[in-house]
């Protein structure tokens, strides 16, 4: 399985805030469920009553479905669950001053979760090299009609009920002619049930306001002639999740998603494609920079792009090297992130990591690591892995990941891990996918933080130190992969888009292009050696087994001792024969 | 009227005056541009053209009374063609890939009007394809140096100048009251609780289409289409899913079907679906079928129309297969394939909705005599020059230039009515010992089944038989003259070659209009591309025909009662 984080390009949304605790009962049968409704009533009357009527519909279903399940199937479910993600997105882009892409969407997708068997062995049960798959996010009426949506719900449960019945059967099997599991934990966590409504988060796009914008935007690469492309998008949406299960449990929440996205690529004269880009989130549109922090940011990149295309190539090298704040935040969440997800320690299939290595020291102990998705803001700007609740109907919670360099825990969705019975809060999904313990807001936080011109003073010593040539400094990241199945090697890469060199001898830094970042985590990690004393904010969206999730990596920039690179794998191309249309007439505006 | 997108974008800004159309004046600025491209010493473009075809999407789908989307879109699409070599011999009909040309990341089409912007991404496209197409060739030559190739074709027909210069009239479409229509029409499922799903679904496309080659053609034309979905689908008592639809197409979105007609038609297709569910199920039969009414058009359209055609075999690498399989009229022109009172022709003038001036390789369409008294006399023809033929007809109507009919017109000249047919039948069935023969109403084609149930359908087929649509409404005609629905069979054997066994036409005539899209059974939403199609063809009774029960696993009721049913008890 590879994972990837990538900046640019567009999924999904969600969520919006929380006003006050939520309200929760403690129940795990269906005779508390009967104290809920007077809570919601409280909840529905300070919030108004709208939007109680999908999740009323939604509760009345399941109750139908799961009474008559149990008393006639054969094989009966002891968990039902329902969760209808209602998506409204709005997108505008522009290239070179003109509009070229524009959407809106509305949608609702419907995911059912059964459980069958029991807490100690469902469905759910992970068996080497097998997906699990039972939801498929069918997609359900937008407008609150119990007649349309009913039926959705019906059929879907009897679906997934069957599908979810014969991997039962089929587990049942395979457990008696295999050796028995090295984590022998439950497959389904008892939680807390909660009932909490809040009014339904409505976006606001103010299409012709954008799309001037992002036509002025864009126009600004015109004054970049050798660019082949570019683009300014301006998108925001607004994701509401409604949540219902058999425990009690009834959730409705949302939040507002705003971004801008500038990109521009261009192809040296040796066939290498050379990129860059930069992105804005926030939760509102308000919340995003002014037009001429915009202007500035799509200059920047276009100059980037510009200087990438004379810039030398890169060659092998190893030592000492700073990682930007955002550079490090991709860093940690692809080399570190990904391996303390819970459902990874107990699947067989997994390289584990990080399994055994609790209350040990991972990372040197001036370094701690929060996964926090109850915090909203960093450095000043939104987060985009904010959430109230997870996609179980689970309240967020953070986790203290590694404190001063030990291992503490993991991300923990309702699937259970030897020494860790319950959920912290991140099964997260993209709708039609399976949840499994996903990432939210990545906080790296150090004691051992210095300016950053002192880190720079640092890296200078350390390439004498280890007397070579120069040292890198990594300061724009698009992204990686990461490795974390036995299979394949326990290795990451990311992809550095801006990467200078930094010479010991007072020579000026010089960019240079086709550098891929090559390594293992645990080498890396113990050669961190400090960090600067400012955080910067990497807002991205994060794809894995349960799909692509919005994530914040907030980081101050990082020195490493030694760092690997490699040459990217760079086309061949030719440049384009005739000369640019742009160019041949000059710029006309 | 031939591109549908499934892109929706919405539409804050307005189609291009025709008067002062700058996307064609850039089209045309680059196409000029493009035949300048060299590459040291390898040949040169001797063929290049643009098409563009924006326009704008108005859908909404619901279901028992409530939207499920509903969306009003902007699109533009552009493609660019680009031959090198020349008309006999150049890089296309390579069956071998790995020649994708330069990457330039190319983003989405600019939907503004600026030409310069334009002209900059046709520039990168047009590049793209012209190194593509440059590695194209040399491999086609590296691929004949190892295979041999029983008939030298010419590559591409030359094709003579034609312009066609028509403005862009925006339609006034009501999308909100569409949308509301479509929300009534899925309520009416609600009247019928025992159904198993429903869905009501319209779109309209008021489109425009911009195309420009370098040999001078220049066509603007507006396209506009319009369609109404309506299904259901129901259980049988065994767990057989059964289902029923009603669509409805037309080449002219702001004439969109009354509602009074739709409702009638929703209504007709929950009670035909609960019917089906009830009937009995049918068994293997051997003996005389009739396809009554718009059966006839549906055989007419899947086993005649979609066979009227040569494929081209493609010059494949050693090792490798040719991809294109023959069809089953290939080969027979000047053979009698239909019983000699047959004629049918393929008529693009006609005012249905298969109605076509010009084809995608702007072509005018011409009227074709296919078969006469019964004898094939010709093909739907495109620019790809097939054993027998190196002109087009003006019939490249799917993508990559694979024909499909227009007007598909099947006359008979002896016919009965359908109630001597019906006699003739019960007396074959005597003479034969037979207790009943059997009556279909209505084809599943285009089909709108499942992907999965459509995989069980070609499966059903049997081995090296191609699969024909399923029969919707197949009904035994017993020898008292009564009729019983059933449900459960499908055709087999059912081919071009069963045209032959057709004994007697009917005196009527149906109408098909549907959306060819090369799709097995036409699969509704399925295919790269779709062309508007309408088939005019009798009632026909052909003999000796098999069906099958299905013997498919069949999925288990619900454990749980619909909430419908739950809720009306």
């Amino acid at each position: 399985m590879v994972r990837k984080l990538c900046a640019p390009g567009r999924t999904l949304a969600s969520l919006q805030h929380c006003k006050g605790p939520p309200t929760s009962v403690i129940s795990s049968n269906l005779v508390k469920i009967l104290r809920i409704p007077a809570l919601l009533a409280c909840s529905a009357a300070a919030f108004g009553a709208g939007e109680t009527t999908l999740l009323d519909t939604m509760n009345q279903e399941l109750v139908r479905n799961f009474q008559a399940l149990k008393s006639k199937a054969d094989t009966t479910p002891y968990f039902l669950a329902y969760e209808i993600s209602d998506i409204e997105s709005h997108e505008v882009g522009a290239t070179l001053g003109v509009l070229n892409s524009q959407g809106n969407s509305h949608s609702r997708y419907l995911d059912v979760t059964v459980r069958v068997g029991d807490q100690k062995l469902d469905n759910y049960r992970r068996v080497r090299g097998d997906r699990i798959q039972f939801t498929s996010g069918t997609p359900v009426s937008i407008e609150d009609v119990p007649a349309a949506i009913k039926p959705r719900l019906w059929l879907e449960t009897d679906r997934v009920y069957r599908a979810a019945a014969d991997r039962l059967i089929r587990i049942k099997t395979n457990q008696q002619v295999k050796a028995a599991d090295r984590d022998q934990s439950a497959d389904f966590s008892s939680e807390e049930s909660y009932a909490h409504t809040e009014p339904v988060y409505k976006t606001t796009f103010d299409e012709a306001k954008w799309s001037g914008m992002a036509r002025e935007w864009s126009r600004d690469f015109r004054a970049f002639p050798d660019l082949l492309s570019s683009s300014v998008s301006v998108s925001t949406s607004a994701d509401n999740r409604y949540f219902v299960n058999t425990e009690g449990t009834k959730v409705a929440h949302g939040r507002g998603f705003a971004r801008i996205v500038i990109s521009a690529s261009a192809k040296a004269k040796d066939g290498m494609d050379v990129s860059d880009f930069e992105t804005f989130e926030a939760f509102e549109p308000s919340g995003l920079p002014s037009a001429e922090a915009i202007h500035a940011a799509v200059k920047k990149v276009g100059q980037n792009v510009e200087n990438l295309l004379v810039a030398k190539s890169a060659e092998p090298f190893v030592g000492p090297a700073i990682f930007s704040g955002r550079a490090s935040g991709v860093f940690f969440h692809e080399i570190f992130g990904h391996r303390i997800e819970g459902h990874r320690q107990k699947d067989e299939a997994e390289g584990q990591t990080f399994t055994a290595k609790v209350g040990e020291k991972i990372l040197p102990d001036f370094l701690s690591v929060t996964f926090d998705p109850t915090q909203k803001q960093a450095a000043g700007t939104d987060l985009n892995g904010w959430y109230e609740y997870d996609d179980e109907g689970v309240l967020g919670k953070p986790v203290k990941a590694v404190e001063n360099g030990v291992l503490k825990s993991f991300l923990m969705s309702r699937s259970p891990i030897e020494g860790f019975d319950h959920s912290n809060g991140h099964g997260r999904r993209q709708p039609g996918l399976e949840v499994v313990s996903r990432q939210s807001n990545l906080i790296v936080s150090s004691t051992k933080a210095v300016p950053f011109d002192q880190l720079r003073k640092m890296l200078l010593d350390e390439i004498k130190r280890q007397n070579k040539p120069y040292g890198l400094y990594f300061d724009n990241i698009t992204g990686g992969f990461t490795t974390t199945q036995r299979g394949g090697s326990q290795s990451f890469k990311v992809i550095p888009l801006i990467v200078y060199k930094i010479y010991a001898d007072g020579r000026p830094d010089e960019l240079i292009r086709g550098a891929d970042l090559v390594g293992t985590p645990l080498a890396s990690f113990a050669k961190i050696l400090a960090t600067s004393d400012k955080q910067e904010v990497f807002n991205g969206y994060c794809g894995a087994e349960s799909g692509s999730v919005p994530v914040s990596a907030v980081s101050p920039a990082i020195l490493i001792s030694e760092m690997e690179i490699e040459k990217k794998d760079s086309g061949q191309d030719l440049l384009p024969l005739l000369p640019s249309p742009l160019a041949a007439k000059g710029d006309s505006n | 009227m031939n591109r549908f997108c499934t892109a929706f974008f919405s539409l804050a800004v307005l189609l291009s005056a025709a008067d002062n159309d700058k996307v064609f004046e850039a089209m045309k600025a680059e196409l000029k541009r493009s035949s300048t491209l060299k590459l040291n010493q390898l040949e040169t473009p001797y063929f290049v053209s643009y098409s563009v075809d924006d326009g704008i999407t108005y859908t909404a789908t619901a279901t028992n009374g409530g939207i499920i989307s509903a969306n009003t879109g902007k699109f533009r699409i552009p493609e660019v063609h680009i031959r090198v070599g020349d008309y006999k011999f150049d890089n296309t009909n390579y069956a071998g890939g790995g020649f994708g040309g330069a990457r330039y990341d190319l983003r989405s089409f600019p939907l503004d009007d600026d030409p310069l912007v334009i002209r900059q991404y046709l520039w990168l496209a047009t590049d793209s394809a012209y190194k593509g197409s440059l590695q194209q060739i040399a491999r086609k030559r590296a691929a004949l140096r190892s295979v041999t190739v029983n008939e030298q074709l010419p590559d591409f027909a030359p094709a003579p100048k034609f312009t066609l210069l028509q403005d862009f009239k925006p339609l006034t479409f009501n999308a909100e009251a569409w949308k509301d229509r479509v929300r009534k029409l899925s309520a009416v499922f609600n009247d019928f609780p025992a159904l198993r799903a429903s869905l009501v679904e319209y779109s309209a496309i008021d489109g425009y289409h911009r195309y420009v080659s370098t040999e001078g053609t220049e066509i603007r034309k507006g396209e506009t289409i319009g369609s109404v979905q309506i299904r259901a689908s129901a259980q049988a008592p065994d767990g057989m899913i059964v289902r029923d639809s009603a669509l409805f197409y037309t080449g002219d979105a702001s004439k969109m079907f009354p509602e009074a007609e739709l409702m009638k038609a929703a209504r007709t297709v929950g009670e035909q679906a609960l019917k089906i569910a009830a009937a009995p199920m049918g068994e293997n039969y051997s003996g005389p079928i009739l396809f009554e009414g718009v059966a006839g058009a549906q055989l007419m359209a899947e086993i005649l129309g979609r066979n009227l055609h040569i494929a081209r075999k493609p010059v494949a690498p050693a090792g490798m297969p040719s991809q294109a399989a023959s069809t089953e009229l290939e080969g027979r022109r000047g053979v009698r394939i239909m019983p000699e009172f047959f004629d049918v022709i393929d008529d693009p003038t006609r005012p249905l909705f298969g109605q076509e001036v010009v084809d995608d390789e702007g072509v005018p369409d011409k009227t074709v005599s296919l078969v006469e008294k019964g004898v094939l006399k010709d093909f739907l023809r495109t620019r790809e020059p097939v054993r027998g033929y190196t002109e087009s007809n003006g019939h490249a109507r799917l993508a990559g230039s694979q024909p499909a009919p227009t007007n598909l017109i099947v006359t008979a000249k002896e016919t009965s009515s359908l109630a001597d047919i019906r006699k003739k039948m019960i007396d074959l069935c005597q003479q034969r010992g037979l207790t009943y023969a059997i009556v279909v109403k209505k084809m599943d084609f285009p089909s709108t089944a499942a992907l999965d149930e459509a995989r069980k359908m070609i499966a059903g087929a049997g081995a090296g038989r191609s699969a024909v649509s399923q029969p919707l409404y197949v009904y035994k005609l017993f020898l008292d003259g009564h009729e019983e629905l059933i449900r459960g069979v499908r055709l087999r054997g059912l081919n071009a070659r069963s045209l032959k066994d057709i004994l007697v036409a009917g005196n009527d005539s149906a109408t098909l209009n549907y959306i060819e899209n090369n799709a097995p059974f036409a699969l509704l939403g399925f295919g790269a591309s779709s062309a508007a199609v309408s088939v005019v063809a009798p009632s026909v009774l052909i003999d000796d025909l098999e069906l099958t029960k299905i013997d498919d696993e069949l999925p288990k009721l619900p454990i749980v009662q619909s909430p419908a049913l739950s809720a009306s008890k």
